[in-house]
């Protein structure tokens, strides 16, 4: 296992540590760390060269335990809230990707001052009419008997990609990784399953509270969480530029193009 | 000691697709689009299908399996209970058996303990009451959000029994179905009340909770090879631990069959249903060809580490029962029992023998399989295989269990 184990409130919280600075907070998506990766992806690592940056796995994820009392989104807000208190984070950077970027939204509307910047990436959380957000679970269901192709299509630009490959291969992957993603999945299910499908409605009402600068980053065509999604949080944060789209990637752009995400999240960090 | 328990299972498939379907359509379940449903067609279905398992009660058979399903061809009844409620009025020996209304789709568990109870004393005391948690179909079809479902289940599962059993109202301070006034009316006919079957699939989870509570559990597999008496023995084994002793009647095995007059004939004469069901009926279900619903990463109910135990064994891109292709492949799966009387008998005998499974759910009706041919399997069931069975079963039982009151069975427990 790599990180530590921190308690939390009499629960064990695996946190992965790298780099010196001011505190990035890192909540992980889907393609990512903690939910597929056992430690950091390229992004993690460019990040990590100009700041400290703190990535727990989400309860139930990786070595973090579950907590079966957890049935909303409001229980993993507050579960990051302890986690906060235990890690003695009062001001810090919070970045999100997918999954991780609703709990990261959700974090800043009840807490801005908390949030010195934050970024969103392929952020679910919002209801966004005549924008589903996708059916991660119907996908997660394998096709003739080991294929994972539409899973691949929903996550990445397309279902050829290399990371995309390496993270979802058809049939059976690295058993701790088969493991990770089923977890995440689980937790997932919990939060995100029965409508609302991984938003809160209530969300969007919301927004206006954040006050810390926001960069809101997506794939060029996310197949999970329409741009229209991104276009939402960028209009409705007051303090939030313009939408930045990763060219040729899809949801997981923060995996298909680590450079050119790290760098945009760089720049906007130290601005 | 009683004989071995046959059962007669109708799935109550949609008969009416097209030669093409398999080539055409994704899936049987679920996303099956619903154009397909032809209403000239479908005129009187339902009644054909009752009274199928109307003639199972005037054949001797020892009752009438239903159960629940949504949004596909393989089971036509979203509501086993409105099927029951018919069958309450047209049968007067056999039990009802209702395997089962799936709890975690419902928004009050007292719902079903109200339509149970109805339907108990409306049967005068035959309903089987089985409760299922629903698999990876109706996780989609219902929206019902994976992880907590098993929790949810039992939850539900013993406020329907409590409310059976206590005197009302009282509060239920339930984690899923917090209750301030549990009362029902009616009460079941039963005492103290109807008998408990659950299905699982060898999830070592479900036969302790079953265990635990004096229920029968009832083995959900299709095939039928060394697995089910494997699952016995699991449940024999759980059934110890908790003080209690295995008895064929804790136990129950879903099967089909078809009897013709000969090998040859009974072979021809069901091949067309039973390979519309295999390919069909399954796809989505047993079948790796489409989707896999049933079961997958997206329906995640087991705890992970349950879900590490599995996938250390698992192998990707296996074939399921649907997936069979010649009928030489289908023999060897023992899912589908097709012959003479005698080749039928033999076959049945010896998987009673091996599993030491007292109660048969038997499917005869498959797929589009027409009416009189199910009925004259039904019968020559009736007629020509279930006396042996009953006789040879008794003699096994009565040497292999002695001393067991199976009359006290489960319920006596509580």
């Amino acid at each position: 296992m790599s990180g530590r184990i921190i308690d939390v409130n009499n629960r064990k919280v695996q946190v992965l540590e790298s780099g010196s600075g001011k505190p990035l907070l890192y909540l992980h998506g889907f393609a990512d760390i903690h939910s597929v990766k056992e430690s950091w992806l390229p992004l993690h690592e460019k990040l990590a060269q100009h700041t400290r940056v703190i990535a727990p796995a989400h309860p139930g994820c990786a070595q973090t335990d579950e907590n079966k009392d957890l049935d909303t989104i409001e229980d993993v807000v507050f579960h990051y809230l302890e986690v906060l208190d235990a890690l003695n984070l009062t001001q810090f950077d919070l970045v999100g990707s997918c999954v991780g970027g609703w709990i990261a939204a959700e974090l800043a509307v009840r807490h801005p001052e908390k949030i010195r910047k934050l970024v969103l990436i392929g952020a679910s959380g919002l209801f966004v009419q005549g924008a589903l957000i996708g059916d991660i679970f119907m996908m997660a269901q394998p096709e003739y008997g080991s294929s994972y192709t539409t899973l691949r299509e929903m996550l990445f630009s397309s279902a050829d990609h290399p990371m995309a490959l390496e993270m979802f291969p058809d049939g059976k992957g690295e058993l701790e990784d088969e493991v990770r993603r089923y977890q995440m999945l689980r937790l997932s299910s919990r939060i995100g399953f029965k409508p609302p499908y991984f938003y809160n409605h209530s969300l969007i009402n919301r927004l206006h509270r954040i006050t810390s600068p926001t960069l809101i980053i997506w794939g060029e065509k996310d197949n999970f969480v329409p741009r229209s999604h991104g276009e939402t949080y960028a209009k409705l944060i007051p303090n939030s530029g313009e939408l930045r789209i990763i060219p040729g990637t899809g949801h997981s752009a923060h995996v298909e193009k680590p450079e050119e995400t790290a760098k945009l999240v760089c720049e906007f960090l130290e601005k | 000691m009683k004989p071995v328990q046959l059962f007669c299972w109708h799935f109550m498939a949609y008969p009416y697709l097209a030669k093409d379907f398999d080539e055409k359509e994704y899936s049987g379940w679920v996303t099956v689009p619903n154009r397909l449903w032809d209403n000239t067609k479908a005129r009187g279905l339902y009644q054909e299908y009752i009274d199928q398992l109307v003639y199972a009660d005037e054949l001797g058979f020892d009752g009438m399996v239903l159960n629940e399903h949504h949004q596909n061809i393989y089971g036509l009844m979203p509501s086993p209970n409105m099927i029951a409620a018919a069958l309450t009025q047209n049968t007067s020996r056999g039990k009802i058996i209702i395997l089962g209304n799936l709890l975690p789709l419902h928004l009050n568990p007292m719902r079903v303990a109200e339509e149970y109870a109805m339907l108990d004393q409306m049967s005068h005391g035959r309903l089987v009451a089985g409760f299922a948690p629903g698999g990876g179909p109706e996780t989609f079809n219902y929206d019902v959000p994976s992880a907590n479902t098993r929790e949810k289940f039992w939850e539900a599962a013993d406020l329907i029994v409590r409310s059976w059993t206590e005197d009302g109202p009282f509060a239920h301070e339930g984690r899923y179905f917090p209750l301030r006034y549990v009362n029902l009316w009616p009460k079941p006919l039963q005492k103290p009340f109807p008998p408990v079957w659950i299905p699982g699939s060898r999830s070592p989870s479900t036969m302790t909770e079953v265990a635990k509570r004096g229920y029968c559990y009832f083995l959900s597999s299709r095939s039928h090879g060394g697995e089910t008496h494997r699952a016995q023995q699991e449940f024999a084994a759980v059934l110890e631990k908790h003080g209690d002793k295995y008895h064929p009647f804790r136990f129950g095995i879903l099967m089909s069959t078809y009897v013709a007059e000969t090998d040859q004939q009974a072979r021809e004469e069901c091949e067309e249903g039973v390979w519309y069901f295999l390919k069909n009926c399954l796809k989505g279900h047993l079948r790796r060809v489409g989707r896999q619903l049933t079961y997958g990463p997206g329906v995640p109910y087991i705890p992970a580490a349950a879900w590490r135990e599995y996938m250390k064994n698992y192998t990707p891109g296996r074939k399921l029962l649907g997936d069979v292709e010649n009928w030489e492949e289908l023999e060897a799966s023992q899912s589908i029992i097709v012959g003479s009387p005698e080749t039928v008998t033999r076959r049945i005998q010896s998987l009673i023998e091996k599993a030491k499974v007292g109660n048969l759910l038997i499917q005869f009706q498959l797929g589009n399989m027409p009416d009189h041919l199910a009925r004259k399997s039904m019968k020559l069931f009736a007629e020509k295989v279930a006396p042996a069975l009953r006789h040879v079963s008794v003699k096994q039982f009565t040497e292999e269990y002695p001393g067991i009151n199976i009359e006290q069975s489960a319920e006596a427990i509580h």
